[in-house]
């Protein structure tokens, strides 16, 4: 079929308008009618979960496919739709969910809710006295198997007693209950569960989570796995005050603030638990970054390498990856294709692959560029020499795809252009500048703006070449080759406690930086004229 | 025709969704047991496109080094309860898991190091553990002091494992050194006579190192933290830059690369063990992690294992113990097997075994350390090294200590001064600690 | 179809280069002119190639080396053995085969649809004058500096929360995986629109005034026409995917679902010093794909990008 319209175009195309529309339209029809019949698909199971936001955008999504292709009008955006669609979903809406993250004091010890933590405070309180008690469990239901009511079965291993316990306390085991080897088996009246049930029905959310049997004012006893242990519990809540009372020794613990988030604390300062919970912030996230004296101190010096690398790591390997296209850009030379077969050998190891092999070319003593040099010289020792490295490393990993865009821009040069100039006596290298080079700019001049925002937030140059070292024992956050994201990361997420709130304060920040660089740079090499 | 790619698109896109409509109905094959070595043919390799998370009755997440022995305690206990298991070995372990636990997309099970513990109960993510005492009892004293934090044990520990001295026996002889200096010296001569590259391996790198360089420092007379009446370490108490903490930081300066360069930055985690294993050092110290590849290398007999020696008229080397253990998801979806799995599955003498052999860990439970000291000396003596050895803090202020400590010692090695290093050190972690 | 696109593709790439009247054989210079004109340059390219190879020699003789560690690896290998490439194959708990498996289909996925919907939009943002065009050009290319990675908690979160109801596509299955990369759908715009600038606008016009609709123009006229940038964008993104690990080391945490990158990475953070052996053979299978791709495409790339001349 292709073959056919292929061969002769226009002829097919001036067919007639009619009867050329039937196909695209027949496409378009079954398109949006699969999507449509998807979305009525799912629908009854996302009312049923209560997944309102997913049913928005199903429906949000059907609609606008719709309006888009159903109808004759906005051209564009039936070409448009479909990447933008996956870009707002997937790029635009997680930006704006961490601009939200960014307004709380999400992170280590305070991911929870309020309600949660305190549970958890309570739960992680409880402990066994000395003489507690332990059970061999089964669970059986009077009723149904999946909404109970249901009834503990119990068999005490030490003295081989045996209860029955339901949310109201201990009874008797009822006495034509079966027992086989310490553990109740059958009992009229009741189905038995099985271990899968009892482990599914224990669940997050599931009907025998939390389930207790009071044994005492503070003793309960509740199931661990398919046994059941007596646990006192010495901490009361007290909703209404919002305290603690810890009741063996009466201490109370209200809550107060440290920082950006809340602890139970008693008088004394002592806290309750290291987990705190989460809340919103507001823009205090924000202030920190430009009033924490451990981030303002350094952030202008790692600004400035940051912009240093970006542009270093652009320039070096466009200059290097220019000068090879150039250079090998000769057609009377022979074995062209195997020395640019080779060239690009770099870019076809994954990155992360040759960032840890070369991170181990610089030790002193052992690395392979001191052993093929016979130098002894520690690369990553210092400040100016991890920062060559740095570039150096990403200079190799760059090059090759400079080479290739530069390649590709120079034959895109036209040749009228080059014999006009040699005509005219024009040297080598002055044609080359007046001529050549300026042309390659202008069409590589967003790559280089692409290139340069990649460099600006490339992580795993720095993190997995230096880990942002080497850094001084005087400012040991501050590294010598750390740029602002590996500098933020470790701030975030580091070896000491993650606050992710606090960091997704800096990637809007870095966001914001990245963007306004970027428009700045395009205004220079008047891309945006060009887009006009 | 022309409107075919838009079309394949969907068909694709339909077909994913199909496939997960009826994905919950249809049993996952277990991920475990079938391994990818076996070619499979095209027809196969469409249905895999799109495989379903694993929805075992019980999920256990691990690192790398520690997924086959995982994979064996679990796959027993899932044969006698009949159940499926899933082991999955995960990249940065422990923050994966808190961020997954939250989401309610983590493992029942979590196996790791004990210093996780802090963070993960400051993050609400694994629950105590109610043991008996009796099966507490079954357990070597300083690996339930390691998983017991606020008084509650956390964690079913399995292994232990603390620093010791590897020495070269064709390079210095079968010798037992009782001071630190007479290693030291023992592989300088072999150094100077060319032998070997390095007399004493001691990890450092350019960004330091706190862990291997503990035993160097509470030898020669500094601590981390002190500790309260309850034995808990107190936060409040930081010995960097005590008189004994500059001692020993002028000691480690004096053994660096300015002083007798015994101590290197170009040595690091990187190469300290396969250095050693090819014959390259005289001597190293390392952790029983390493006897595999320092067997592979000097054979099962070439090379000497004890505890650390203290430096000749000093303390004794303290190395941090470390215990491995396992700990219940606190938002796991199976949480009865998750519980059912440590303290019955798993507590048993048999997995204990099973554990030490694959783990290659010496073990944690003492019926099975009596039972191994004749076959393998090496576990003995790292576990008496441990024994003796204070565990590792899980305190959360301890996040705060390892990067500006490791970077003083890099510091101090390279051959700066070494009070100043340390005082400044001390100085960002009190900060450090207080500001969290 | 195929033949057609072919002739176009040779007819563009001997346009754009060089002409050449006479047979090249003839045109070589000999002795010290050959050495000004074309000597220096082998000169030139042996050297890049040295700083080229180095590093990729060290990896391949450390796939080979028995010992496989950081400090007994030399550039040319001093012992010979497959046991790392062997070991890549048996070890059930690293299967080696399957990553490479999961990484090709989504690689292919992945490719595919972010060259298919950035040649899309990149048409209309040549072809058509409609409001917000420069807006969103600037706008798209802005959105796209921000990384993916630095969004990764509310990411994990969203696909946490899509993994409870379509279970498919959640956490842990690649189809998942590949949905969160195709956030980068249109990351190819800008290279793509460029080169259609450069075909002539004249040749749509013409089609259209023989009645052909504009998505006929496109799929039969155009977008062949383009093919070359297509390889050279496709090759691209080839590559990011293939490396891509920060994300899928957050979001493939089943042995039987990782990528090459993330399982590659597990092993090597697992240990580092002792499983570069591994590591390295596992990298050099890793690259082949990607370098036949560039030995396929290297017509495409040198001779294609050439088309931007007809513009000239």
């Amino acid at each position: 079929m292709s073959h056919t319209t292929q061969s002769d175009p226009p002829r097919a195309v001036r067919g007639g308008a009619g009867t050329t529309r039937v196909l695209p339209l027949l496409a378009r029809v079954l398109g949006i009618g699969i999507i449509a019949a998807l979305a009525v698909m799912v629908t009854p199971a996302l009312v049923a979960q209560e997944r309102w936001g997913f049913l928005a955008v199903f429906w949000g999504v059907v609609a606008l496919l719709l309006a888009v292709y159903a109808t004759k009008r906005a051209v564009p955006a039936k070409y448009l739709l479909p990447g933008v669609l996956f870009l707002s979903l997937l790029v635009v809406y997680p930006i704006l969910m961490t601009f939200q993250l960014s307004t709380t004091n999400y992170g280590d010890g305070t991911r929870t809710s309020k309600e949660v933590t305190v549970n958890k405070i309570i739960a992680s309180a409880a402990f066994q006295e000395a003489n507690a008690r332990r059970f061999t469990l089964a669970v059986g239901t009077e009723g149904t198997v999946d909404a109970g009511p249901y009834t503990f079965f119990l068999v005490d291993q030490a003295t081989g007693d045996a209860f029955a316990g339901t949310e109201d306390g201990l009874t008797d085991l009822p006495a034509d209950a079966t027992v086989t080897d310490g553990a109740v088996t059958e009992v009229p009246g009741y189905t038995m569960l099985t271990k899968q049930q009892i482990n599914t029905l224990s669940n997050t959310g599931g009907p025998l989570e939390g389930f207790t049997i009071p044994t005492g004012d503070n003793t309960v006893i509740v199931a661990q796995g398919f046994q059941a242990i007596e646990l006192t519990s010495p901490l009361v809540y007290d909703q209404a005050n919002d305290t603690f009372t810890d009741t063996r020794t009466g201490t109370v613990y209200t809550p107060q603030r440290s920082g950006d988030r809340s602890y139970f604390t008693d008088s004394e300062g002592n806290r309750l638990s290291s987990q705190s919970w989460g809340e919103s912030v507001g823009f205090d996230n924000y202030k920190r970054i430009f009033t924490d004296p451990r981030i303002s101190k350094n952030f202008l010096g790692i600004f400035a390498w940051t912009v240093v690398f970006a542009v270093g790591s652009v320039a070096l390997t466009f200059l290097l990856g220019l000068v090879l296209a150039v250079v090998l850009n000769e057609s009377r030379m022979r074995g062209q294709k195997v020395y640019r077969s080779i060239l690009l050998l770099p870019y076809a190891i994954p990155g992360f692959i040759s960032l840890m092999v070369w991170s181990s070319f610089y030790n002193t003593d052992f690395g392979l560029i001191n052993n093929l040099l016979g130098t002894h010289v520690n690369w990553l020792g210092s400040t100016a020499l991890a920062r060559s490295a740095v570039l150096l490393t990403n200079l190799w990993m760059g090059f090759p795809y400079m080479f290739l865009v530069a390649t590709g821009a120079l034959q895109a040069v036209p040749s009228e252009l080059k014999e006009a100039a040699s005509i005219d006596g024009a040297s080598g290298f002055t044609h080359f500048r007046k001529i050549t080079f300026p042309l390659v700019l202008v069409s590589v001049a967003p790559l280089l703006v692409a290139s340069f925002a990649f460099n600006f937030n490339n992580f795993n140059a720095i993190q997995l070449l230096t880990e942002g070292g080497p850094f001084s024992a005087s400012d040991p956050t501050a590294g010598g080759t750390d740029i602002l994201i590996s500098y933020t990361y470790r701030l975030a997420f580091g070896t000491s406690a993650q606050q992710i709130g606090f960091a997704s304060a800096i990637s809007v920040i870095l966001f914001i930086l990245t963007g306004v660089l970027a428009a700045i740079q395009f205004r220079g090499t008047r891309v945006l004229e060009d887009v006009n | 025709m022309r409107r075919i790619p838009r079309g394949l698109a969907v068909a694709v896109g339909a077909s994913l969704l199909l496939a997960a409509c009826s994905s919950g109905t249809t049993t996952p094959a277990e991920s475990s047991t079938d391994s990818a070595t076996d070619s499979a043919s095209p027809s196969e390799s469409a249905t895999d496109a799109a495989p379903v998370r694993g929805n075992e009755d019980l999920v256990i997440w691990t690192d790398d080094t520690h997924l086959a022995a995982m994979q064996a305690v679990a796959d027993t206990y899932a044969k006698a309860n009949n159940i499926t298991v899933g082991v999955q070995a995960v990249t940065d372990t422990r923050a994966a898991f808190i961020t997954a636990n939250q989401a309610g997309n983590g493992p029942d099970v979590l196996v790791g190091a004990h210093d996780w513990i802090g963070q993960l109960v400051q993050n609400g993510a694994i629950d105590p553990l109610q043991l008996s005492p009796d099966q507490v009892k079954a357990y070597s004293p300083t690996a339930v002091r390691a998983v017991t934090y606020d008084s509650q044990l956390y964690g079913l520990p399995y292994g232990v494992e603390s620093l010791a001295l590897f020495c070269n026996k064709s390079v210095v002889g079968d010798t037992k050194f009782a001071t630190l200096d007479d290693a030291i010296a023992a592989g300088q001569k072999a150094l100077d006579a060319g032998t070997v590259e390095s007399a004493l391996n001691v990890p450092v790198g350019e960004n330091g190192d706190a862990y291997h360089m503990e035993p160097l420092f509470t030898s020669a007379g500094g601590y981390l933290f002190g500790k309260d009446a309850d034995g808990n370490y107190n936060p409040d108490d930081l010995g960097l830059d005590s008189a004994g903490g500059l001692a020993a930081a002028a000691k480690i300066g004096s053994l660096g690369e300015k002083g007798s360069n015994v101590l290197r930055r170009s040595i690091s985690g990187d190469n300290n063990i396969s250095l050693f294993a090819e014959g390259k050092a005289a001597c190293m110290i390392s952790g029983p992690w390493a006897l595999n590849d320092v067997r592979a290398g000097l054979g099962d007999d070439g090379y000497t294992l004890q505890p650390i020696p203290g430096f000749a008229g000093m303390g004794p080397a303290q190395p941090f113990m470390g215990a491995q253990a396992f700990y219940v998801a606190s938002n796991g979806k199976n949480k009865a097997f998750a519980q059912d799995f440590i303290a019955n599955g798993v507590n048993t003498v048999d997995s204990m075994t099973t554990l030490y052999k694959m783990a290659n860990l010496p073990p944690a439970m003492t019926a099975v350390r009596d039972s191994i000291a004749q076959d393998n000396p090496d576990f003995a003596v790292i576990a008496a090294a441990a024994e003796s050895a204070d565990p590792m803090p899980a305190i959360p202020a301890m996040a705060e200590v390892w990067q500006p400590l490791g970077v003083a010692y890099a510091d101090i090695v390279s051959g700066a001064d070494p009070t100043k290093s340390m005082q400044d050190a001390a100085n960002a972690i009190r900060t450090a600690i207080a500001g969290s | 179809m195929s033949a057609t696109t072919q002739t176009t593709s040779d007819t563009l790439s001997t346009a754009g280069g060089p002409p050449l009247r006479r047979d090249p054989n003839d045109t070589q210079p000999h002795g010290a002119r050959w050495w000004r004109e074309i000597g220096w340059r082998h000169i030139v390219g042996v050297v890049a190639i040295v700083y080229a190879l180095i590093p990729i020699l060290y990896v391949v003789s450390a796939s080979f080396n028995p010992i496989g560690s950081v400090s007994a690896t030399n550039l040319i290998p001093t012992q010979f053995s497959l046991t790392h490439y062997e070991s890549l194959f048996n070890d059930p708990n690293r299967p080696y085969a399957r990553w490479y498996l999961n990484t090709i289909i989504v690689a292919v996925v992945v490719v595919s649809a972010q060259v298919f919907f950035s040649a899309l939009a990149a048409y209309a943002f040549s072809r058509f004058r409609f409001r917000g065009r420069r807006g969103g050009l600037l706008t798209l290319l802005l959105v796209q500096m921000f990384p993916q990675f630095l969004a990764v908690v509310a990411l994990f979160q969203l696909f946490s929360s899509v993994g409870e109801v379509f279970p498919a596509f959640g956490l842990d299955t690649l189809a998942g995986y590949i949905l969160l990369l195709l956030g980068g759908s249109l990351g190819q715009v800008w290279l793509i629109k460029g080169f259609f600038d450069s075909v002539p606008k004249e040749l749509d016009e013409a089609a259209k005034i023989d009645g052909a609709g504009h998505a006929q123009v496109y799929f039969q006229i155009i977008l062949p026409l383009v093919r070359p940038i297509l390889a050279v964008t496709g090759l691209i993104a080839f590559v990011s995917v293939i490396g891509e690990f920060l994300l899928a080391s957050i979001f493939l945490r089943e042995t039987a679902v990782k990528t090459l990158a993330v399982g590659m990475y597990t092993v090597l953070d697992g240990d580092r010093s002792n499983n570069l052996g591994w590591f390295a053979a596992a990298a050099v299978l890793a690259s082949i794909p990607v370098v036949l791709l560039f030995q396929y495409l290297q017509k495409y790339i040198v001779g294609g990008i050439t088309a931007g001349a007809v513009k000239g």
